[in-house]
């Protein structure tokens, strides 16, 4: 078997992690550059600074290079590193979440692939080779994935393996060693074809993107950029002549509607480069046993998620993706015990209808059966949306006078009448089988799916004002994170709590 | 769609909804009566400390008058921070005594439930089959009152509950049944 005797990354390897370690040291050290460009000869002071400084973090690249191995023991994957402090780190297969390939530019123009392992209780970057053969890393993916699809996900019901081991987790070898390798389903299995982008595609999700956002951003990166130049502006201005000044203010006002034109298209303009980025011949596939997608242009990047690892899907849309008949589908996977961002994700864009069909029969396939149960929030919840959504209303009244803030404040009545009515029309919790399904929102619309036999918790939460109504919110602990389903009446929300409970116990003591 | 109005017919044959045990039927074991005594000390202590430090301005002016920067102090609203501070106590006094009553603890077959708080009610059920590990702390003055605190941990972290404020023995014999069942 390969991998069985430790070996280092590929040599080319070197390069990369040189790269790699002179932005890390740079982002960090770079107070200690700019100090040691001081002097009287400020250029030649400050090459000779960086170059100790390139030279420093290459040195350190080759050690950390040369004290890198990896190898392959029985079921579990080993790395020795460290250069200063030395680490031995074992991964038992079964504790694998994701094994993600990657492809950066450097390692793009080499041909060599990276490999980031992520588990449960590791942020991820941890357990990373950034350079091996191509077909090394395929090699190495089916191995660590030859068990690690096939036995129990330590977030799910069934995952006994590997609770009560030490905090760390990653020292401890698993106990049944005993376990066979199957055959590798999910590299093997014939796959079924999900979204695949072409530019025609591409560009309908870049144009789906928040422009607004995406605008502001650009906004941003365009005023650092400009440093002094809005100074200088004011100074020409000041130097004119006081006729001008009219002249000006009617100019800038001309301007407003190009100033708004042009910060729309820039947005535009970013949402199409991330897209770009990011989803650049985009490829997805169902297999028997998980999900696969590749996608990015200077940075590949290819996943292979187990069915059983998603702990949490979401659809989102917006106006104009429902357009497009477009949804963007997030797949979460278990997060690390500390993290705070929520779980490894996978996001796909241009999930047409028929996709989502495909992605749902293979990961939940009781979608399908007429829902359990169906819970609505309380009609309480829709005044208190407006309520909250019609406080702006104040302010009206502070800035302007009688007619002007009551004409303003009923039309800002009515459209959050409007809205908020739809907003609370969109919330609906199904409950299926196995399955959980929450809907929320009118413009910006979102579709949470999560199982019950992942549930790592159950819980009904409310205020004293509340519990007197009988209204409490239900929250749903996952592996991946919360989600909550709020103002629900007790009765539906303790017959839906203790639905789930009782399907959770139904799953795990079938596993 | 079958709704919940209309659930005396199952919609779907597989489970009887009217037969999926119901939580609500369960009877809680509350903690400790000495954890009351323990919070409650806890809340004397935060107290005094916080009237302290809202009265300072005083206590200097008293004890020092002859200093020019205490004796030019005037203190027209001096009612403000030491109002916010008592509203606040109170509050938190509300807490403790009404909240203690409610914190309790329910094990079943499967899963643990625990609830808690008067203000901010919650009630948190954790299957067993996904409890990763458990932990009992005892710190210096829950040993000197004989207690400790449960902690039990789900993959993700979301779900963590910590059970504070039991008995000693009642700690290690929970800990015993969670550890047991959570293997079966």
């Amino acid at each position: 078997m390969p991998f069985i005797e430790p070996r280092r990354q590929h040599p080319l390897g070197v390069l990369i992690l040189a790269a790699q370690f002179i932005f890390k040291f740079a982002q960090q050290f770079w107070p200690a550059l700019v100090v040691g460009s001081f002097g009287d000869n400020v250029v030649r002071n400050g090459l000779l600074t960086v170059g100790i400084f390139v030279a420093v973090s290459s040195a350190y690249a080759i050690l950390y290079y040369l004290r890198f191995r990896f190898s392959v023991e029985g079921q579990v994957l080993v790395l020795e590193k460290g250069v200063l402090r030395r680490e031995r780190l074992q991964v038992p297969f079964e504790r694998i979440q994701t094994i993600q390939l990657y492809q950066g530019p450097l390692q793009q123009i080499f041909r060599l692939t990276g490999v980031r392992v992520d588990t449960a209780g590791s942020s991820g970057s941890e357990l990373q080779l950034v350079a091996i053969r191509k077909d090394e890393a395929a090699e190495l993916q089916a191995i660590l994935r030859s068990t690690a699809s096939t036995t129990a996900d330590p977030g799910g019901a069934e995952g006994k393996g590997s609770a009560f081991e030490d905090e760390g987790g990653q020292d401890v070898l698993p106990g049944g060693a005993s376990v066979e390798r199957g055959e590798d389903p999910v590299v093997h299995a014939p796959q079924k074809e999900l979204v695949t982008l072409g530019w025609g595609a591409l560009l309908k999700v870049g144009l789906s993107q928040n422009h607004l956002r995406n605008a502001f951003a650009g906004l941003a990166l365009v005023l650092y950029g400009l440093g002094n130049v809005p100074e200088q502006i004011t100074a020409w201005m000041e130097s004119l002549p006081a006729i001008a000044a009219p002249l000006i203010g009617v100019a800038f006002f001309l301007l407003i509607i190009p100033g708004i034109l042009l910060f729309l298209m820039g947005g535009i303009a970013v949402s199409m480069g991330t897209a770009i980025l990011k989803y650049f011949n985009l490829k997805s596939g169902i297999g028997a046993e998980g999900l696969h997608a590749e996608m990015g242009l200077l940075r590949r990047q290819a996943f292979e998620v187990p069915f059983a690892r998603i702990h949490l899907t979401e659809w989102r849309s917006n106006w104009i993706r429902r357009k497009f008949d477009f949804e963007t589908l997030e797949v979460r996977q278990a997060m690390a015990e500390s993290a705070t961002t929520g779980g490894l994700r996978v996001y796909l864009p241009a999930m047409e209808p028929t996709h989502r069909a495909l992605f749902e029969a293979a990961v939940y396939p009781d979608l399908q059966t007429t829902p359990m149960l169906e819970l609505l929030p309380v009609r309480r919840l829709r005044w208190l949306l407006w309520v909250a959504a019609a406080t702006p209303t104040v302010l009206f009244w502070l800035v302007w006078t009688a007619p002007a803030a009551g004409l303003a404040t009923a039309l800002w009545l009515a459209f959050t009448g409007f809205t908020t009515a739809q907003r609370f029309g969109s919330l609906r919790l199904t409950a299926h089988e196995d399955t959980i399904v929450l809907e929320r929102g009118w413009f910006w619309r979102r579709r949470t799916v999560l199982r019950m036999a992942q549930l790592q918790g159950v819980e009904w939460k409310r205020l004293v004002f509340l519990e007197r109504r009988s209204i409490g919110h239900l929250v749903f602990h996952t592996a991946a994170g919360a989600r909550r389903f709020a103002y629900v009446d007790k009765v539906q929300g303790h017959a839906l709590r203790d639905l789930a409970l009782n399907q959770h116990h139904a799953r795990s003591s079938r596993a | 769609m079958p709704t919940l109005v209309d659930m005396d017919v199952p919609a779907n044959s597989a489970i009887d909804l009217t037969q999926v045990p119901q939580l609500e039927a369960l009877e809680y074991t509350g903690v400790s009566p000495r954890y009351r005594t323990l919070r409650l000390l806890v809340w004397a202590l935060v107290q005094c400390g916080l009237t302290l430090l809202v009265v300072s301005p005083f206590i200097l002016k008293l004890v020092f008058p002859e200093q020019e920067a205490f004796a030019d102090m005037e203190f027209d609203f001096w009612w403000i921070p030491l109002g916010v501070q008592a509203t606040l106590g109170l509050f938190w006094l509300t807490e403790e005594w009404l909240g203690f009553p409610r914190r309790g603890y329910a094990v079943r077959e499967r899963d643990i439930t625990y609830r808690s708080g008067w203000f901010s009610r919650s009630t948190v059920t954790v299957p067993y089959a996904q409890i990763q590990h458990l932990e009992l702390v005892q710190g210096p003055v829950a040993r000197a009152f004989g207690l400790k605190h449960l902690k039990l941990f789900t993959a993700g972290g979301s779900g963590n509950l910590r059970i504070a404020g039991l008995e000693e023995g009642e700690a290690d014999r929970l800990r015993t049944v969670l550890d047991t069942r959570s293997l079966d």
